[in-house]
């Protein structure tokens, strides 16, 4: 009680507000954003290793193709995330149907299934790998094309959602102005609310690249499930797989190489994506009168509202749950000891993750919020985003160098913490992010209110503001605890040690033991299910109650 | 453009926006729906413009029947209470918008946009952005907007709400004078009775999604059908009392709660029916005798000093006297005489007063 | 209660400065409305009152105190938003227990307060509701309720009545103004609505582009503006530019000249030297008309003539709006006149010298000084 007297107090000065505020500053520079580029630097002081693997033709050629399929994934995938979003953003912010409510929930359950498990579930759904007796589509697809069909799942969630968040920010007035001034629904969108949705693109864009260039359980599972896992590579999944194929020493130059490439390259596609944003230009001084009539009216419409939600069920819906077919298998032996350990590990990083991401995040938030117009305010908003744009396994990789100088050999407790840091980093923007929506939602007038009634700010704060926001502080930790347990890629580029339920998931896989991947997967699918259902019905309730 | 609403109802759900809505606008009228937050009057102008499709009756324009006709080819002028130029466009543009759509040509495009920004006043800001101008000017060009596509039925849906009171003055002056030159029928929604007054030909009075009166503002303010409109529109004050009886030449004549006796206007009570007058405060004067009153405020309006007392009665009275006159002091005794033909005699409402005149 | 003065306050947002040398002493226990246009910057000077801003330069006094750099809890001015910011998440009663609750308050004094708060603003029977199943009025309220239970000093309130019907305003001017008067807060409320203004201040400060124009009682602010500006603002005026003439004792003469004709108009008397370009102003409720006979031959009690183009009854008052050569010239009369004008009537305008308040020609141009927003 007297210490939060002491918090309420402190916060009354102006110095003890900006020593805290430049606390969560440092502590972002120094945790989250130097570990995750580190390897820039490292790749300048180690300059041979690279050299050599420079002049090596044969290792080039790999990294290129593996760069070059990373990237145009990630570009193929996002591109059709946007065609077939924008429908369904639409459908779910400006349409009013039954059922509305459950493909609202259906549309995120794929964010609540961890990439590793999807990777098992598509393979199964769309080819017939070997060692499966579940008979799938049975196409025989190019692993390129699977892992197209893969990432969409992860994705498309991410873009509808930032889509609907734009698409529910501007005034629905400007359509039906539009429309009172004889523009066709078709034209109307195309003149006046797409132009005004760039900033919405950019941000889905962003976040379903980076999505896809991060992806790395998911990818590896597949392609060891086609058997190219050696032969055909992304990004992530070289750097995943490069210690086993070339030895630890001789992989060190080539996996700085290729971190340090995607980091450049993803920073360059932020950059661009920025600039894209302020200079793209939709055109809009045609029209077409009667084309626009047509496509707004009778058949057209609904064949775009069926196809929206067919892309939902038969590309992403069905075969993420392909995997529970297993259940019509008769059981596989489980080892429950193995699987709750990697559990318990699982839990403990996101957790503890999701836990700093809260107490460092909301800070940060506030602080963006409020201030967007100040430089500072500007400079950390793009900061924030970076961690999430670099590829999870580049980040991962990078990390492990920074902190393994401080931390050498490591024990397992050291190798543990460094995971934790690494979650850390990609899932602290997806908070901050969140909250920052939260906040630039709610008038300041409640806080500053509060403060003329005598509250001190952090009173005004903890009273006034975390109330309102509770339910997006809640959301965002989910997302960000949902994201860590799926993680695979920075996990094993940090450490192969710590066995998260990916981790282990991805063991088993390649120890062709599916079943017992399939059975630890709808387990953990089951638990997150019961978990996130549980923290839903708990805030409900306290809302019903206050 | 003639309009005609031929029992119109709008329903959400269980709830009816508006019930059973008959209406005829001539053509060329400037017709005001006045009436509190809620009351559904700007659910009658959306379904009027095809915003919404009314959930029963017919919506005749010029005899034809629009019910089922698309927003899009219904041809009526809409002005949102939040503006909504569109951002992204200059000025020019968002006037040429209507033109454009159509597919006229640019150069044609250009000419009407510039014609209607003429109209407004604002062609020396026709390259600027919606978002550097003042909220008048920013309506003023939503105005230009709606009229630019050639459309003869004019919504205005809040116009003035979100301006500054000043502005509302001036603007609603200006809106007025330009319709009439161009003949255009306007609808306009508001909940300003002052505003309502100052612009219209006639005035709908809504409450609770029915249409409670509809009159000149002449009409209205003299003659008020109902405790409610003598209420809301313009100030009054409301006396409970008793119909004692008749004059010879059929002016009423009622029982204060004090017991004093008022003679009122016509009514078609009985002697014996509980009642309430309603006497505006430029209808009320200070006499030699009269009913005693105690003036508890005088308060400068500006043409006017407005006072108010408690009657003996226990009634609150409140009249006006001339700026340039004297002012009587606080706790002064008055005694106060009212217009007869001017005091209004309603039956006393079964739930209350109080129920009569609620406004939220 | 303190005494507020605020002294040569500057304030700059980015390149606009709100607060441009603003000074301003608001008594003990006195109801002052703060009168200005849409961006004049009258939020911005509230804010500094109540310390959620920090002034550039200049100082703000409480009863002689400096508390320019006191933080926003210690001042003891509570704030009454514009759009209410009651707290979504509490009753009426917890919103109103707030500033109790957080100053920890002895709980039976606290329990007390807000009961008789709630009470004050007729909120009892919806004590235990919370905000959004309240309507605007009762919001309002609420809010006041919450801003008198905090024991604060001085209360700002921030254009209160804004969100509210134009008849419920009329309702709550009066209901508002008494409440707060009992308290016997120093108060300042701040509005762009001139006859919100007139009717609940004590005095009036009207504002604009961050500096105080004018301060007086309603009376006087509207009798005898200090500019043009004020002349317009503050109820609607006819405004005509022309050249000083002669001046008398009881009043002055000034030349109006137009494309199309020259007349001479009364105005009051002004140590206005012969021959300035000047301003003058007249009420639209000071403008007075006499009709004209089709068959007279000559105009004489008037200043100007001009065909009547629309009378609008718009209740207690009527509205002539005549076309002259020298524009268009309105005129507010009593209801009672309503039949005497028909469009088309031609009329002739005059007034009581004493009515017409004459001005230099502002340096910026008369355009600019008469811009509303």
């Amino acid at each position: 009680m007297s210490l939060l007297k002491k918090i309420n107090d402190l916060s009354d000065s102006g110095r003890s507000r900006r020593a805290w505020f430049g606390l969560v500053c440092m502590v972002f520079l120094v945790l989250i954003i130097i570990p995750s580029i580190f390897v820039v630097f490292k790749m300048f002081s180690d300059w041979s290793s690279v050299n050599d693997v420079i002049a090596d033709g044969a290792m080039m050629d790999t990294i290129k193709g593996a760069l070059a399929n990373s990237f145009s994934i990630a570009f193929i995938v996002t591109i059709v995330d946007i065609l077939v979003g924008i429908p369904m953003a639409w459908m779910l912010v400006r349409k009013q149907f039954r059922g509305k409510r459950y493909l609202d929930t259906l549309m995120d359950m794929p964010l609540a299934f961890p990439t590793a498990v999807l990777g098992i579930s598509v393979v199964m759904f769309w080819g017939a790998p070997e060692g499966i007796d579940i008979p799938g589509l049975g196409l025989n697809i190019s692993p390129y094309l699977m892992l197209v069909l893969l990432h969409f799942i992860f994705t498309y969630p991410y873009m509808v959602r930032s889509l609907s968040a734009i698409l529910e920010q501007i005034e629905p007035n400007y359509e039906t102005a539009a429309m009172t001034l004889s523009a066709s629904r078709f034209t109307a969108v195309r003149t006046i609310t797409l132009p005004l949705f760039r900033a919405g693109l950019v941000t889905g864009f962003i976040l379903c690249f980076a999505r896809s260039l991060s992806e790395t359980g998911g990818t590896y599972i597949a392609l060891k499930m086609m058997g190219v896992q050696s032969s055909f590579f992304t990004g992530p999944t070289f750097i995943n797989d490069a210690k086993s194929l070339f030895g630890a020493d001789a992989a060190m130059g080539p996996m700085i190489l290729i971190s340090v490439l995607m980091i450049l390259l993803a920073l360059a596609l932020l950059i661009v994506a920025r600039f894209m944003m302020v200079r793209l230009k939709i055109p809009v001084s045609r029209v077409w009168p009667q084309i626009g009539r047509k496509l707004s009216r009778g058949t057209v419409p609904k064949v775009k509202d069926v196809l929206s939600i067919a892309f939902l069920v038969l590309i992403v819906l069905i075969p993420s749950f392909y995997i529970f077919a297993f259940l019509t298998q008769p059981m596989a032996d489980v080892d429950y000891g193995a699987l709750l350990h990697s559990i318990g590990v699982s839990f403990l990083v996101a957790g503890a993750a999701v836990v700093f991401d809260i107490v460092f995040g909301i800070p940060m938030a506030l602080y963006i919020a409020r201030n967007r117009r100040t430089f500072l305010g500007k400079v950390l908003d793009e900061a924030v985003n970076v961690p999430l744009i670099i590829p999870t396994t580049a980040l991962g990789f990078s990390l492990a160098l920074f902190w393994g100088m401080f931390y050498g050999g490591g024990s397992a407790a050291v190798f543990t913490a460094m995971v934790i840091l690494g979650h850390i980093s990609f899932t602290y923007p997806l908070v901050v992010r969140n909250i920052i929506g939260a906040v630039e939602e709610v008038d300041a007038s409640y806080e500053e209110v509060a403060m003329t009634l005598g509250a001190k700010p952090f009173q005004a704060f903890s009273k006034v503001l975390v109330p309102i926001i509770k339910s997006s502080i809640i959301a965002g930790a989910i997302l960000s605890f949902t994201r860590s347990l799926g993680e695979t890629g920075a996990t094993t580029s940090i450490s192969g040690s710590v066995k998260t339920v990916p981790v282990y998931i991805m063991d088993l896989v390649n120890r062709n033991s599916y079943a017992e991947a399939a059975m630890c997967s709808i387990i953990l699918i089951v638990i997150c299910f019961v978990l996130i259902f549980a923290v839903r019905m708990m805030m409900n309730r306290g809302e019903r109650s206050a | 453009m003639k309009i005609h609403l031929d029992n119109v109802s709008m329903k959400f759900g269980d709830f009816y926006a508006a019930k059973d809505v008959n209406i005829s606008i001539p053509k060329g009228e400037y017709l005001t729906i006045l009436g509190p937050s809620g009351c559904g009057k700007t659910t009658l102008i959306k379904m009027i413009s095809g915003i919404l499709r009314p959930t029963e009756g017919r919506i005749l324009v010029d005899g034809e029947d629009v019910t089922d006709i698309p927003l899009e080819d219904r041809d009526t002028g809409y002005v949102f209470q939040n503006i909504a130029l569109f951002p992204n466009m200059t000025v020019a543009d968002n006037v040429g918008y209507s033109p454009r759509v159509r597919d006229m040509a640019k150069d044609e495009t250009e000419a009407t946009s510039e014609d209607y920004l003429k109209l407004v006043k604002m062609l020396d800001r026709a390259g600027t952005l919606p978002h550097e101008l003042s909220g008048g000017e920013q309506q003023k060009v939503a105005i230009a907007r709606a009229l630019a596509s050639g459309s003869k039925l004019l919504m205005l849906d809040e116009p003035l709400s979100a301006l500054d009171a000043r502005v509302r003055v001036e603007l609603r002056y200006d809106i007025r004078r330009l319709v009439k030159k161009l003949g255009v029928t306007v609808l306009h929604v508001t909940h300003d009775q002052e505003e309502a007054m100052s612009v219209s030909d006639r005035i709908i009075l809504m409450r609770a999604g029915r249409i409670v009166e509809i009159g000149t503002p002449l009409d209205i303010y003299r003659n008020p059908g109902s405790i409610f409109a003598a209420y809301f529109i313009g100030e009054t004050n409301l006396l409970e009392c008793t119909v004692s009886g008749k004059t010879k030449t059929g002016k009423t004549v009622v029982r204060l709660r004090g017991g004093q006796m008022v003679r009122a206007a016509k009514s078609c009570l009985s002697e014996g029916d509980a009642a309430v007058i309603s006497v505006r405060p430029e209808n009320v004067y200070v006499a030699r005798d009269g009913l005693k009153a105690e003036v508890t405020e005088v308060v400068f309006m500006g043409t006017y000093w407005r006072v108010r007392t408690v009657a003996e009665t226990n009634d609150y009275l409140e009249y006006n006297i001339s700026s340039s006159d004297e002012t009587p002091k606080i706790g002064e005794k008055v005694h106060l005489v009212f217009n007869k033909k001017a005091t209004m005699v309603f039956p006393r409402p079964e739930k209350g007063l109080e129920e009569a005149i609620e406004l939220e | 209660m303190p005494e507020i003065t605020l002294d040569g306050l500057v304030k700059a947002y980015g390149g606009t400065r709100a607060a441009d040398g603003l000074s301003l002493t608001v008594r003990n226990g006195e109801y002052l409305c703060i009168l200005g246009p849409t961006g004049s910057g009258k939020t911005t000077c509230l804010r500094m009152i109540c310390g959620l801003a920090v002034p550039d330069e200049g100082k703000v006094l409480f009863d002689g105190r400096d508390v320019t750099r006191e933080p926003v809890s210690r001042r003891k001015a509570a704030m009454l938003s514009q759009v209410y910011s009651l707290f979504p998440s509490k009753t009426v009663y917890e919103n109103v227990m707030f500033s109790p609750q957080t100053q920890e308050w002895p709980e039976d004094d606290a329990k007390q307060i807000v009961k008789s708060m709630i009470k004050m603003v007729h909120m009892e029977g919806k004590a235990h509701s919370y905000p959004r199943e309240l309507s605007g009025g009762q919001q309002q309220r609420t809010a006041l309720a919450r801003a008198l239970a905090s024991d604060s000093d001085v209360l700002l309130l921030d254009e209160p009545l804004r969100a509210l019907d134009a008849r419920l305003r009329l309702e709550l001017r009066k209901e508002l103004r008494s409440m707060v008067k009992e308290m016997g807060l120093t108060s300042i409320h701040v509005t762009h609505d001139q006859d919100e203004a007139l009717e609940m201040a004590d005095r009036i400060a009207v504002i604009r582009k961050g500096r105080i124009v004018q301060v007086g009682t309603p009376m006087d602010v509207f009798k005898n503006p200090l500019t043009p500006f004020v002349a317009n603002f503050v109820g609607r005026s006819n405004i005509f530019v022309g050249k000083m003439g002669r001046s008398f004792e009881s009043h002055s003469e000034v030349m109006i000249s137009s494309k199309e004709c020259q007349f001479t108009v009364r105005a009051r008397r002004t140590d206005i030297q012969e021959g300035s370009d000047v301003v003058v102003a007249v009420k639209i409720g000071s403008t007075k008309l006499e009709k004209v006979q089709p068959d007279a031959v000559e105009e004489k009690e008037g200043y100007v003539s001009g065909r009547v183009e629309r009378v609008l009854y718009e209740g207690a008052t009527i509205t002539v709006e005549i076309e002259t050569p020298a524009g268009l010239v309105s005129a507010k009369l009593p209801n009672r006149k309503f039949e005497d004008h028909v469009a088309d009537d031609v009329v002739s305008i005059w007034w009581l010298p004493e009515a017409a308040s004459v001005f230099r020609v502002p340096p910026e141009g008369l355009e600019d000084e008469l811009r509303l927003d």
